[in-house]
């Protein structure tokens, strides 16, 4: 309770415009209420569809201490479960991914339907009652090909995401594209910091050679104002949208999410060494227009994502500890397209696989130099960090509230 | 599923679906004494579903004995005609442990998962004008099954029906065979029994059947479309008389009661070797790749159990295809599976087969 108060009280008195107090970046106490209070209570992208193409494919996750399996049903539908044996609590589903007719627990084989329902546990007594210890479903939504789980009892309404995000997906069918390649880092910082360092290309010029052959460093792109009076960004909507992609910036009302397209620098359709295309099939067949930039979204505290003609980069981002985040990366392409005909391997993740190990560095360098106890909270460039700033007001908007919730006023006793 | 029904409601045949053994349960409805540890079990679907089978086909039931259950078959002893229930007749062997526990647990009421009907010995697949049905023992109930039919549906029929036993009183069914004598103008009966007893007077044949007695029980048994049932010496016997008669084998036919030869492994004999109750035809190789190992999988016999009467171990569950524990690639070989989702069409298609649902239709090699 300590720890809430404290945390209420730095967030409160904190100064606009200016990073987190330390403890914010390196406290197990402050981690464990960035769990509680956010990672256990809002939507959290965790996968594909396309990578639970199939009734009885699955994948695994962990949030926390939670674990969680999202498996594709018999009649289609994913669903996400507590990955937690009803028996005795073992997880059921071990591995990363895989497929199955039935998850059956490894420990006793206690067998579950892809609904959840317990079909199976062996010479259990006779009154036992099967019904009764089905998986705990986790609330799932799928959306333009992102699923989203909340572990929270009551999750918030995912429509309006929904709303906003779909018509911008929707085009480009990562439903049924596929993955080509992914991998996950641990960068060791906090997971803020590695939002903090997502939210601004600030650092772009110094540190992302090969980002920066094709993506603009123009605050306006990454950054949540200016975009509508910077007339690049005015004409590429333009043109995306007389090309039936709806691109203009929209953003949550509570800033969690947001979505908009941004030219590439000069030609570039993709993000390649060259600037040229990575794969030869589009990704979408339904998408054939060129030179649409890339469609940027974020929803805080999970996924930011580029989508362009050719493929798209997904990015989910999970906390490990207060002082560890592990990113996983996905290129996503065309369900049809063939390694090493229609793409080079190398030449596809190539530049993201370097950004994302320089922004590694970044993080962990910043991470250190945060452990200093000489550490203060400093400004951020208003100019090219203002969405380093709607971060941080987010962060501060939904915990300071939660906090509160739980801080009621306690008096102490007065000797 | 069907939703349970009131059994005394009568639904006509139209408005019910066939059993699916994946789906349904049996449940006890009535059970008889027939001979001494003699008893005939009758069941109706938990789901009121009807009974397709053709008689003397049989059934495997899933006997919840231990922390294994035991797969036995039995052959039906009901016949199709009156689809709304099937039965078993089964002998209490000495030392059964299948059979005994259906004695000692089977009540009307009980339920009992069952696997099938399956079997290709029935008069359905061999036409003929004439029959004759030999057995011995419980040898009686798939041609008790087939009687039953004929009775029912084709009353005329000329058959033969000769029965072995070793006392009067051990003569299964006699009284309905009695009976079904005096209305089937085309039915002749012939007991032979081995010794007298005390408690019933004894008129007919005795001895063992031979070269003398049979035509005596069936004097044109020459031809006659036979089917036979019984202990091995038994069938041993009636084959060597009529291939020494100079019999047209290809109108014979026979099932066996008898527990086929020891496995080649002492691993869990028992539930290799169906007491009482199992029709033997043709043991089918199996290969186990992984351990090195080969073995015989007997008719009605999944390749789970082989692979345990080979001493080679496959993790399985609940061993009727729900889990999924026991897949295991198939190397060669043709199967029929009767899975209960326990695996993917895709893994099907990739050559996954789940060994406890699984029995060879030819020699198999799985990667064991």
């Amino acid at each position: 309770m300590d720890t809430r108060n404290d945390m209420l009280r730095l967030l409160k008195s904190r100064r606009p415009g200016f990073s987190l107090e330390q403890p914010f970046y390196t406290d197990p106490d402050y981690h464990r209420l960035d769990l509680e209070l956010i990672w256990y209570r809002d939507w959290l992208f965790v996968g594909h569809d396309c990578e639970v193409a199939k009734p009885g494919a699955y994948f695994t996750v962990q949030v926390g201490d939670y674990p969680v399996v999202i498996v594709r049903g018999r009649d289609g539908q994913i669903r996400a479960f507590h990955n937690s044996c009803r028996h005795r609590g073992s997880r059921v589903c071990t591995t990363q991914k895989g497929t199955s007719a039935r998850l059956v627990c490894p420990y006793h084989q206690w067998t579950y339907d892809l609904d959840g329902s317990l079909v199976f546990a062996r010479q259990m007594a006779e009154d036992f009652r099967k019904e009764e210890f089905g998986l705990k479903p986790v609330a799932c939504e799928s959306v333009g090909g992102y699923v989203f789980i909340c572990l929270a009892n009551e999750p918030a309404d995912f429509a309006p995401f929904r709303a906003l995000m779909e018509p911008y997906f929707r085009p480009h069918r990562l439903t049924e594209a596929k993955v080509a390649f992914e991998s996950t880092i641990v960068e060791k910082g906090n997971w803020k910091l590695v939002w903090e360092n997502n939210r601004e290309c600030y650092h772009c010029a110094g540190n992302h050679p090969e980002l920066c052959k094709t993506f603009p460093e123009a605050p306006t792109v990454t950054g949540v104002n200016g975009a509508e009076s910077d007339p690049d960004m005015l004409a590429h909507w333009a043109r995306c949208e007389a090309a039936g992609l709806p691109s203009r910036f929209r953003i949550d009302e509570r800033g969690q999410y947001r979505a908009t397209r941004a030219p590439l620098l000069r030609d570039a359709v993709s993000y390649t060494m060259s600037g040229r295309r990575a794969v030869k099939r589009n990704l979408s067949d339904d998408v054939a227009a060129d030179r649409i930039g890339t469609l940027l979204l974020y929803h805080y505290p999970t996924t930011w994502n580029h989508v362009l003609g050719d493929h798209a980069v997904t990015f989910r981002v999970l906390p490990i500890s207060a002082n560890e985040t592990a990113v996983t990366t996905k290129w996503l392409v065309h369900k049809d397209a063939v390694e090493g005909v229609d793409y080079d391997l190398a030449e596809l993740t190539h530049v993201w696989t370097e950004t994302n190990d320089q922004d590694r560095r970044i993080v962990e360098e910043n991470a250190f130099g945060i452990r200093s106890p000489a550490y203060e909270p400093g400004p951020y460039s208003e100019l090219h960090e203002g969405g380093v700033i709607q971060f941080v007001d987010w962060y501060a908007g939904f915990m300071a509230p939660r906090l509160a919730e739980g801080a009621a006023p306690r008096l102490k006793s007065v000797a | 599923m069907n939703a349970p029904a009131d059994p005394a409601l009568y639904r006509h045949l139209d408005e019910m679906t066939p059993w699916d053994d994946r789906l349904q349960v049996l449940e006890v409805t009535g059970v008889t004494e027939e001979a001494p540890d003699v008893r005939t079990f009758t069941f109706r679907s938990d789901a009121q579903t009807w009974f397709r089978y053709k008689p003397g086909q049989f059934v495997t039931l899933e006997l919840p004995v231990g922390p294994e259950p035991l797969l036995r078959t039995y052959t039906l002893s009901s016949s199709p005609s009156r689809p709304f229930s099937i039965a078993v007749t089964a002998k209490a062997q000495a030392g059964s442990i299948g059979t005994r526990w259906m004695f000692e647990n089977l009540k009307p009421g009980a339920h009992v998962r069952a696997y099938g009907p399956a079997g290709g010995f029935t008069h359905h697949d061999h036409p003929a004008g004439k029959y004759l049905f030999i057995s011995a023992g419980s040898g009686v109930t798939p041609m008790m099954s087939m009687l039953r039919w004929f009775s029912d549906c084709a009353p005329w029929s000329d058959v033969a029906f000769v029965n072995c036993a070793r006392r009067p009183e051990e003569i299964i069914f006699r009284k309905e065979l009695e009976l079904l004598g005096s209305r089937m103008p085309g039915l002749s009966l012939g007991f032979l029994i081995e010794e007298r007893s005390s408690r019933e007077s004894w008129f007919g044949h005795m001895g063992r059947i031979d070269a003398v007695r049979l035509p005596l029980l069936s004097p044109d048994f020459r031809e006659r479309e036979v089917f036979c049932c019984g202990p091995d010496p038994f069938m041993r016997a009636v084959r060597g008389m009529l291939e020494a008669s100079g019999f047209d084998m290809t109108h014979y036919h026979q099932e066996s009661f008898a527990a086929p030869a020891p496995a080649p492994a002492p691993v869990d004999v028992e539930a290799l070797a169906a007491e009482d109750g199992a029709p033997v035809q043709e043991a089918l190789p199996i290969r186990f790749s992984l351990s090195d190992a080969s073995g015989e999988c007997l008719p009605g016999q999944t390749i789970l159990q082989a692979a345990r009467a080979a001493g080679v171990r496959i993790p399985a569950a609940c061993e009727f295809g729900l889990c999924g524990t026991c897949k295991t690639m198939k190397l060669s070989g043709e199967v029929e599976m009767a899975h209960n989702g326990g695996i993917l069409d895709d893994e099907i298609a990739e050559g996954f087969i789940l060994a406890c649902c699984s029995k060879p239709l030819t020699a198999v090699e799985v990667a064991a």
